[in-house]
């Protein structure tokens, strides 16, 4: 051993945790609604804003780095933030990532509704906040096969968060950006107990939002 | 609006989404009455489920008003109701819910209006599962939960088989007379328009093109259009030919064809003749003072209930019904000569229009 011990797994499996968490938190906060409110008002440019969030969803993360890198970068539009290479970064490069995902899903579980969906909760006097929550409760397989979605392209993603994040040991290391680094430092053991993490933590989240997906069909 | 109307249109105009082709629909005066069924009755594409969802409040009117008077609210029908995920109880709570009744009252209602329609065995069972007809008793128990004042029904019996249409009109019946709601019912089908009808609006490209008692509308319709759509079969140009001292004129519709009949068209009038199959008697033994004379069977068909025949008179031809099964019904026959007869006052005459 050269004397590099390096961070615990646990510290990075945690961050990880908290950025791509919050990074889906508010991907669906802002998804969410957008793709309900997309999904069932006309309006002029519709079709080219659906046509923009499609094409989103197959959105290279490498690209996301470079345009967060170039907006956060010292001289940038928004350099004087100082937030280049902290969690910060992070999270706004996998929040661009999440949101066509999350906005797209759930666009096409309002489309699949009946056309007539608006009007007959309205002819049935249901108003307002009801109205969105029954909404959201005739969509709720389709918003929840977003969230897993988001989930997957967020917690697998390496190029943007290692681009913006820097993978700092202590401060942005993440489970993926670990992995690259100790693959190629020859490091394979821990390369492959990070990777055994990450796959773990993406079977049980994924398998706990698919139990709730499912328990909700009646 | 006069006592007993709850929901009345008035000078209503109405542009559904400038997308629709230019579509308008007008109605001057349409008024729902306390304890009345009203059967809007028009082809397809006649504005029917338009002018309902402008009397539900759903579509903004662009001239003229609908006045409501129906403190419990309107209950509107689709055509295709929408269910909701979760059990039928549920489905039937919604109205409830969204006008934030306390959840124990919501059951309890739910569970009445079930009832009422036969399904509260099912309250438990996802709506997703319900077949045609158990839906649309869940959708019309969704509509009775409020106790609305008016009810507005779009195609109600549609995908129903005769039985299960049979049946569901009889609760229904049964479900306006107890409630005294006022109704209408969008059809383009007479048969179940006229299943609970006390009036009909007749809606042709969306003009009102009658109002009025169902036997008025049935007897005389306003148009041809009209009588096409209520089942006038009967339909014939002629000319008036002279009037008698007792205030019937003579019709002629072919050479030799000509028909006694109640008018105050004058004479040399060209004039549309209507005569609903009904009212066309086989006269078996020549003995009816209304006789049009000779005439044969040219074609005679039969669902079990009902004969069709038609006749032919003066190289004419009449439709008439007979019911099957017994008497006439049972012996006529293609190719019989056949005296018929037909009352003066069962003729309807409407002067025709000059192209």
């Amino acid at each position: 051993m050269s004397g590099v011990v390096g961070e615990p797994v646990l510290a990075i499996a945690l961050r990880t945790l908290a950025v791509s968490g919050a990074a889906l938190a508010l991907a669906v906060a802002i998804g969410v609604p957008l793709g309900l409110a997309l999904g069932h008002r006309r309006f002029p440019g519709r079709g080219l804003l659906v046509a923009t969030v499609n094409a989103g969803m197959g959105l290279p993360p490498v690209v996301v780095g470079l345009l967060v890198a170039l907006a956060l970068w010292r001289s940038g539009p928004l350099g004087t933030l100082g937030w280049m290479y902290t969690p910060q970064a992070m999270v706004i490069a996998q929040v661009l990532i999440a949101l066509p995902l999350v906005v797209g899903i759930t666009l096409a579980a309002v489309g699949a509704l009946p056309a007539d969906f608006h009007l007959q909760v309205r002819a049935l006097g249901v108003r307002g906040p009801r109205a969105a929550w029954l909404l959201v409760r005739e969509t709720r397989r389709g918003l929840l096969a977003a969230v897993i979605a988001a989930l997957g392209g967020i917690l697998s993603e390496v190029g943007a968060v290692t681009m913006v994040g820097g993978n700092l040991e202590g401060e942005t290391r993440v489970l993926t950006s670990g992995i690259l680094m100790y693959t190629q430092m020859g490091r394979f053991e821990t390369a492959l107990a990070l990777a055994a993490v990450l796959l773990g933590l993406t079977f049980v989240l994924a398998a706990a939002l698919t139990a709730v997906q499912q328990a909700s069909r009646r | 609006m006069t006592s007993d109307a709850v929901l009345a249109a008035r000078e209503l105009l109405v542009r559904p989404g400038a997308r629709a082709g230019g579509f308008t629909l007008r109605v001057p005066d349409l008024a729902l009455r306390r304890g009345e069924v009203l059967a809007i009755l028009g082809p397809n594409g006649a504005g029917k489920t338009t002018l309902l969802r402008a009397l539900a409040g759903l579509i903004a009117p662009s001239a003229g008003a609908i006045e409501v008077r129906a403190p419990h609210g309107v209950a509107l029908v689709f055509q295709h109701p929408l269910l909701l995920a979760g059990n039928v109880a549920w489905n039937a709570e919604v109205p409830l819910w969204g006008r934030g009744i306390a959840r124990r009252k919501r059951q309890e209602r739910a569970r009445a209006a079930l009832a009422r329609f036969g399904i509260a065995a099912l309250a438990e069972r996802d709506a997703t599962t319900l077949s045609g007809g158990e839906a649309r008793r869940l959708a019309l128990a969704r509509a009775f939960v409020v106790a609305p004042d008016v009810l507005l029904l779009d195609e109600p019996f549609d995908d129903l088989d005769a039985a299960g249409r049979e049946a569901l009109v009889q609760d229904l019946a049964g479900a306006i007379r107890e409630t005294e709601i006022a109704v209408a019912i969008v059809t383009h089908d007479l048969r179940q328009a006229l299943l609970l009808a006390d009036r009909i609006a007749v809606l042709d490209a969306g003009a009102l093109a009658q109002l009025g008692a169902r036997d008025e509308v049935l007897r005389r319709p306003a148009s041809a259009e009209v009588a096409a759509l209520v089942g006038m079969a009967n339909w014939l140009p002629g000319r008036v030919r002279s009037r008698d001292a007792a205030g019937l004129a003579l019709v002629e519709l072919a050479p030799a064809a000509t028909l006694r009949v109640a008018t105050a068209c004058a004479a040399g009038t060209d004039v549309w003749v209507g005569i609903r199959p009904e009212h066309v008697k086989i006269d078996v033994d020549h003995s009816d003072p209304n006789t049009l004379g000779p005439a044969s069977v040219e074609t005679r068909v039969s669902d079990g209930a009902l004969v069709v025949a038609w006749i032919d008179w003066h190289a004419l031809r009449l439709r008439t019904h007979l019911l099957a099964g017994r008497g006439l019904g049972q012996t006529l026959k293609a190719g019989d000569g056949v005296f018929i007869a037909v009352r003066p006052e069962d003729v309807h005459v409407l002067p025709r229009d000059p192209r």
